[in-house]
C-alpha cells in the first residue's frame, strides 16, 4: 500500500490551511458532504491536481444496522469515490438508524454473532457497489452492552476478515476506550489485526465527569502521541490523520500539532515543504 | 419653370431649414447610431482600467476599498484590530482599543486604533481626519494600479455623452422650428424622448471600478474561496489576515460570523455583500451607497432584504454572482 504519511480530515472550515501545508499527501473528506456528479469542489480538486490523495469517509451509511445499506446512500457514497479517484473508501461499524429513526450520530453495535453477520453483509453490498476496497472503523463505546459474545477486537476482527475489509484504527479511540475502562490501550492495540490497517485517526478529546471523550476539538494529548509510538514499532501504518472538527486553533498550532504526530511518528512532517 | 419655382418655394417656406421631415429624421437616426457607438467604445476603454505589476497582490485594507469602499475598508480594519485583540467594548458601550498597538500594523489600522481611541465608536472613525488621509491613500493606491478610476476619469466617462446631449439639443431645436412651421413633429418628438432617456441612463453611470479592478477581485474571491462565509471559516485559524481579508472580499457578513456579539456592539452595518460582477461601491456625492446601476446582477443584494442577514448573500457569491 502507497505510503502517504501524515494527513489531515478535510473540512471547510480550514480549507485554506489545509491547502497550506506543503507536504501535505493525504486527506479524508466526508463522504455525505461531497456532490452526486460532476467535478471534485474546487479546493478538493485543487488538492488532487497536487498529487494529495483524497479518501471519502462515510458517516451515515450505518452499515451495522439491521436492514440493507440504503441504495440512494451507497450511490452516493460509490459516486464520491468516483469523483475523487479514490483508492479506498471508509465507514463506521456502528449504526446511525435503526427502524426508519435517525439517532444523528454514530452508535455502537451490541458485539453478537448477529450484529457481525449484519455488518459483514452490509459490507459485502458496499464493495459490490464500489470499485475500490473499504477501511472499517470501529467507533468509541462509551459502554459495552449487557450481553456481548465477542470481546471488541475478537469483534472487529472477524467483521474484517469474513467482509475482507481494511482497518481504519481510531488511535484516540482505542486510548479513550482503554482509558474509559481502565484497561491497557497498548494491550488492546496487541490484539487488533494491525497488518489490516489502511490509515489512522489521531485526534484531541475532553474528560467529562471521569469520562474521554474523543470529540476532536481538542489538541492531540502526550498519551495518545505515545501510542502513536507504540503503534510505529508493530506496523506502519501508510497514514496518520489528524481529526478535527471545531474549536480549531489558531494555524501555527495546528502545524506544531501535525509536526508532533510525525515526530511521534517518525513520518515526515506535511507542514513542512 | 413653373414647377420648378413651385418646387423651390415649397422647399424654401416647406422644409425646417430647408431639408424635408423624413430625410432629416435618417439623418437624424444615423447620427445617433454613430454617436452611441463613439460613446460606447470610448467608454468601454476607459472603464477597463490597466494591467499593472502588483493588481493582485492587493492588501486586505486595499482589497475593502474596491470592494466596498471607504466604509468596508473600515470595516475590515476594525475587524483586524478586533481579531488581534486590540480593541473591544468599553464601559458606555464604547468600542475602544483594549491593548497597546504593536509595530506592523498597517497605517488604516493604526488610523482607525488612533481614531477610535478619541472618539470611542466605528461610526465616528469613519469621519475621523486620519482616517480619511489613510483612505485617500488607499483610493489613489487603486486609481494608481487601475483598479478603479479617478474622479477624473469618472467626469470623464460621464461627460462621453456630450455628444448625444448636442444631438438631443438640436433635435430640440429642429422640433422647435418644425412647430413654428407648423410641420408634424411627433416621430422626431418619439426619437427625442428614446434619445433623452438614453443620455440619462448613460449619465447617470459611473462605474468605480474598471474592468480590471472586477477581475482583481474575481481572482482574490477564487484564491480566498475558503474566507466565503459559505465555508465557516475558522477565523481562529486563519488569524486576523485572514478575518481582514474575509470581510475585504464578503463584506459585514463575515465580519458578523467572525464576531457577532462584538459586531453588534459596534454598530457594524450589515450589509450584502457585493458580487464580484456587480459594480459594487459608488462614490457619488461623498456618502457611500451600493450601486446597482452599472449591473442589474447587483440590484437584487442592495435592496437588502434578502441578503441583510448575512448567511444568504454570503454565500460565496449566492447574490448576484
Amino acid at each position: 500500500m502507497t505510503f502517504y504519511g501524515v494527513g489531515i480530515g478535510w473540512r471547510p472550515e480550514i480549507a485554506g490551511f489545509v491547502a497550506g501545508l506543503p507536504g501535505l499527501r493525504f486527506v479524508e473528506v466526508v463522504a455525505e458532504s461531497m456532490p452526486h456528479a460532476g467535478p471534485p469542489p474546487p479546493a478538493l480538486a485543487a488538492l488532487l491536481d497536487r498529487g494529495v490523495t483524497v479518501v471519502p469517509h462515510g458517516v451515515r451509511l450505518s452499515l451495522g444496522g439491521a436492514e440493507p445499506v440504503d441504495g440512494h446512500r451507497l450511490e452516493h457514497f460509490a459516486a464520491a469515490a468516483e469523483i475523487l479517484d479514490a483508492p479506498l473508501v471508509s465507514e463506521h461499524i456502528a449504526f446511525v438508524r435503526a427502524g426508519g429513526v435517525e439517532a444523528g450520530h454514530l452508535l455502537p453495535l451490541p458485539r453478537s454473532r448477529e450484529a457481525v453477520d449484519a455488518v459483514v453483509a452490509n459490507v459485502r453490498r458496499v464493495r459490490a457497489a464500489v470499485s475500490v476496497p473499504i477501511a472499517l472503523e470501529p467507533i468509541a463505546a462509551i459502554f459495552d452492552w449487557p450481553d456481548d459474545e465477542l470481546s471488541e477486537a475478537d469483534f472487529i476482527t472477524e467483521i474484517l476478515e469474513r467482509s475482507d475489509a481494511l482497518l481504519l484504527l481510531d488511535v484516540a479511540n482505542v486510548y479513550a476506550n482503554a482509558r474509559n475502562r481502565g484497561t491497557d490501550p497498548v494491550e488492546l492495540l496487541d490484539r487488533l489485526p494491525l497488518e489490516r490497517i489502511a490509515y489512522c485517526h489521531v485526534a484531541g478529546g475532553d474528560e467529562n465527569d471521569g469520562i474521554y471523550h474523543d470529540t476532536h476539538t481538542a489538541a492531540t494529548p502526550q498519551p495518545v502521541l505515545d501510542l502513536i509510538g507504540e503503534l510505529v514499532t508493530r506496523t506502519r501504518p501508510p497514514a496518520l490523520m489528524l481529526e478535527r472538527d471545531g474549536d480549531y486553533p489558531p494555524a501555527a498550532e495546528l502545524a506544531a500539532e501535525l509536526s508532533s504526530i510525525a515526530a511521534a511518528a517518525g513520518y515526515p512532517d506535511p507542514a513542512r515543504g | 419653370m413653373q414647377h420648378n419655382d413651385g418646387m423651390n418655394a415649397l422647399s424654401a417656406s416647406g422644409d425646417t431649414w430647408g431639408i424635408p421631415g423624413p430625410t432629416f429624421l435618417a439623418l437624424y437616426l444615423g447620427a445617433i447610431a454613430v454617436a452611441l457607438v463613439i460613446v460606447l467604445v470610448r467608454r468601454h476603454s476607459m472603464a477597463g482600467g490597466k494591467t499593472v505589476p502588483g493588481a493582485d497582490q492587493l492588501t486586505a485594507q486595499q482589497a475593502a476599498y474596491l470592494t466596498g469602499g471607504p466604509d468596508q475598508a473600515v470595516y475590515s480594519a476594525v475587524a483586524a484590530l478586533r481579531s488581534a485583540g486590540l480593541i473591544g467594548t468599553g464601559p458606555d458601550r464604547k468600542t475602544v482599543p483594549i491593548a497597546a498597538l504593536p509595530h506592523g500594523v498597517p497605517p488604516l489600522d493604526t488610523a482607525v486604533y488612533r481614531a477610535l481611541q478619541l472618539h470611542g465608536s466605528v461610526r465616528a472613525a469613519r469621519n475621523d481626519t486620519q482616517v480619511r488621509s489613510a483612505l485617500d491613500v488607499l483610493r489613489s493606491d487603486l486609481e494608481r494600479l487601475g483598479l478603479a478610476l479617478s474622479e477624473d476619469d469618472r467626469r470623464a466617462y460621464r461627460n462621453t455623452t456630450l455628444l448625444l446631449t448636442a444631438l438631443f439639443v438640436l433635435g430640440v431645436a429642429r422640433a422647435a422650428f418644425g412647430l413654428l412651421g407648423g410641420k408634424p413633429i411627433m416621430n422626431l418628438l418619439f426619437v427625442l424622448l428614446i434619445l433623452g432617456v438614453v443620455t440619462l441612463i448613460l449619465r447617470g453611470r459611473k462605474p468605480w471600478m474598471t474592468r480590471a479592478g472586477k477581475r482583481a477581485i474575481a481572482g482574490l474571491r477564487t484564491r480566498y474561496q475558503y474566507l466565503s462565509p459559505s465555508q465557516s471559516p475558522a477565523w481562529a485559524t486563519y488569524g486576523t489576515t485572514g478575518v481582514a481579508m474575509g470581510v475585504a472580499l464578503w463584506g459585514t457578513a463575515s465580519f458578523y460570523a467572525f464576531d457577532p456579539g462584538f459586531a453588534a456592539e459596534a454598530e457594524i452595518q450589515r450589509q450584502a455583500s457585493a458580487s464580484a460582477g456587480g459594480s459594487g461601491w459608488s462614490s457619488d456625492s461623498g456618502t457611500s451607497s451600493w450601486s446597482g446601476s452599472d449591473s442589474s446582477s447587483g440590484s437584487s443584494c442592495s435592496s437588502g432584504s434578502s441578503c441583510g442577514g448575512g448567511s444568504s448573500c454570503g454565500g460565496g457569491g449566492g447574490c448576484g454572482g
